[in-house]
């Protein structure tokens, strides 16, 4: 799997390079602001790039701009933009148009290796990854709280991870419950919120994240 | 030249400079001013008296009618002037204010938008300003007039001999004088030289005098200044403040939290390498990782150890003696601290002190190539004196971006901020702030 990492903090950079590539990714290019990150997308066509929100030259949101741009020319490539504090209206911002093929997460997150490059091969192949923080922060600021009030804890849990990105396995290894009871409580969730049932995991990514997010 | 020579010469050359003739704009402008003043309370009745004999109602001497007019033109004329007195004032204001900065270069702050008596004060004040004025214009032009006699005495006294002719004459301030003869033009021309001279003078001590009466009268008075000043100091502060958690801010997001955010990813990766339980899977490199981590964590730790100290260095606890010690201590330049304090100054006051001296200090060394910088602090119960000077080159700008924000923050306790730094060096800038906000 081929990635392009823009990350200005060199540290930071030379540490995702080296976690990736222990993990079997290829890094086709690694570098240090949005202009090197659009030409490298543009030349190497990687599956995913991941993207520091903030870079030189303002240290604002370039990275997020240059994630949508990225998104907008190269649907084919994954974007997975990390920051060291989330805010709701990047995630809307970024999640606009489709759900698919994109994350947002905590740089504190790389402390997990294994869900940060699960995280990572999720984007990569079309999937959703959503901070849990940010999903929390949607669903705080939501515009149905009665709605998710009438759920169970357990079936907020499952929410909480559906939207995140989570496939029904990866919710069940998450809770350590079978498949069969994630499928069930999906089901009671969809019900009780009043959305359309659908197969695919990003269509029922997208239902839940315009329901908690409204 | 010495400085007498050089007094002598500025006083020659006084009356044939571009100010002067600007001066005699501004004064000329001063005397119609206060005749327009003196004018204004005389305009209804002359107007009315006019109307009165174009009507023909004056020509068969004072009819029964006139008295009454006049009664009530005289009404009239009250009503509008407490109407109006304020409003034309304050346009009058304007107006002076206006030729004292173009034609004096002299800049008067302008009043707040309400009205105030104080404009009509200024323009009553007008009236005996104009004299000087008056009197150093009329020294300027006669004086110029004067001197040119000699100049077009041949050119009107060419009769034959013999012609009886009067005598022509010259108007000084000390009344007409006449002469017959080129002599005489000679004495008139020696006298306008004289007038010329004098007339700057008079005409500065007027506009000096004028400019001090639009700065008591026509400006915001001193509460209204003060509130402005405390507006202005309060936006700083505020600005200050913001710019310091932007600051502040940035300093974590771009030092300890990335660092702390690498350090957990390399133990992450330490402890796959680890594994969880029987022999590790990659020893070797779980023990780099580790190292990595171990080096990272002392990095994120000095990191926040400068922020800290950046912040508010605890030594200031023990005072500013010790703070600016140690503040010396670490001076790529070598420092002298002194400190003589009767007490202890607020702590506010202590760390803006402290912090200033840490600027100038951090200046010194950086621009001034300075060999040696002494830093002072003396003062009183009430106001505390700082001063920083080093031997370097000089040339440093109270403007720029460095001295100029130190005036700021300096300005929100009522201190001063003095800068004397001639090209060549040395430097020496001196802070004066009160001991307790």
């Amino acid at each position: 799997m081929r990635v392009v990492i823009a990350e200005d903090a060199a540290m930071m950079r030379e540490g995702l390079v080296r976690l990736l590539t222990d993990r079997g990714f290829e890094v086709c290019a690694a570098v240090a602001d949005a202009e090197a990150l659009r030409s490298a997308v543009a030349a190497d066509e990687p599956d995913v790039a991941v993207i520091d929100i903030r870079m030189p030259p303002t240290h604002t949101d370039e990275g997020l701009r240059a994630a949508i741009d990225i998104r907008r020319d190269h649907p084919g490539v994954g974007v997975l933009v990390f920051s060291q504090y989330v805010e709701t209206r990047y995630a809307t911002r970024l999640l606009a148009d489709r759900p698919t093929g994109v994350g947002y997460l905590l740089k504190d997150r790389v402390a997990d290796v294994a869900d940060f490059v699960d995280a990572l091969r999720r984007v990569a192949s079309g999937g959703t990854a959503l901070d849990p923080e940010v999903v929390g922060h949607l669903m705080r600021a939501g515009r149905d709280t009665t709605g998710l009030a009438s759920l169970t804890p357990r079936e907020r849990e499952v929410l909480a991870l559906m939207a995140e990105g989570r496939s029904n396995a990866g919710i069940a290894a998450a809770l350590v419950i079978t498949p069969g009871v994630v499928e069930k409580h999906v089901a009671n969730i969809f019900a009780k919120l009043g959305l359309p049932v659908s197969d695919s995991d990003n269509r029922r990514v997208l239902a839940v994240l315009r329901h908690v997010s409204g | 030249m010495s400085a007498g020579d050089n007094g002598a010469m500025t006083a020659l050359r006084a009356p044939f400079t571009a100010s002067a003739l600007r001066l005699v704009v501004f004064c000329v402008a001063g005397v119609v001013s206060a005749a327009l003043v003196l004018a204004t309370p005389a305009l209804l009745p002359a107007t009315g008296v006019l109307a009165l004999k174009v009507a023909g109602a004056l020509d068969t001497g004072p009819a029964p009618v006139v008295a009454p007019v006049f009664l009530v033109l005289l009404a009239i004329t009250v009503v509008l002037l407490v109407v109006l007195a304020v409003p034309a004032a304050r346009a009058m204001g304007v107006l002076q204010r206006r030729l004292a900065e173009r034609l004096l270069d002299r800049p008067v702050p302008a009043p707040p938008p309400r009205r105030s008596w104080r404009a009509v004060g200024y323009c009553l004040l007008k009236v005996p300003l104009a004299i000087p004025q008056g009197y150093g214009a009329f020294c300027y032009v006669f004086g110029v007039v004067n001197l040119s006699y000699p100049v077009w005495w041949p050119l009107f006294r060419n009769h034959p001999p013999g012609t009886t002719l009067g005598p022509v004459r010259a108007l000084t301030p000390f009344g007409m004088i006449s002469t017959r003869t080129v002599a005489g033009a000679f004495l008139i021309a020696a006298a306008g030289l004289g007038m010329l001279l004098v007339a700057p003078w008079l005409m500065r001590a007027g506009a000096a005098m004028d400019v001090a009466a639009m700065r008591r009268l026509l400006t915001p008075g001193g509460l209204a200044e003060r509130v402005r000043e405390l507006q202005v100091t309060r936006a700083a502060a505020i600005d200050d403040a913001a710019a310091m958690m932007r600051r502040l801010e940035r300093d974590l997001h771009d030092g300890a939290q990335i660092r702390l955010a690498t350090l957990a990813m390399n133990l992450g990766m330490a402890s796959e390498k680890l594994g969880s339980d029987g022999p590790p899977p990659d020893l070797a490199e779980a023990r780099e990782l580790v190292a990595l981590a171990h080096r990272g964590a002392k990095e994120a730790l000095a990191d926040l150890r400068d922020l800290v100290r950046g912040i508010h260095p605890p030594v200031l606890d023990n005072g500013l003696g010790d703070a600016l010690a140690t503040l010396a201590s670490g001076s790529a330049v070598p420092v002298t601290v002194t400190v003589e304090l009767p007490g202890r100054p607020a702590s506010a006051i202590e760390t803006i002190a402290y912090f200033c001296a840490a600027e100038l200090l951090t200046n010194a060394a950086k621009h001034s190539r300075a060999g040696r910088v002494d830093v002072g602090v003396r003062g009183t119960e009430e106001r505390l004196t700082l001063t920083v000077e080093d031997d370097g080159a000089g040339g440093a700008d109270p403007d720029g971006p460095g001295l100029s924000g130190l005036a700021r923050r300096i300005a929100v306790v009522d201190g001063r901020i003095d800068v004397h730094s001639p090209a060549g060096g040395p430097t020496r800038v001196t802070i004066d702030l009160p001991t307790h906000a």
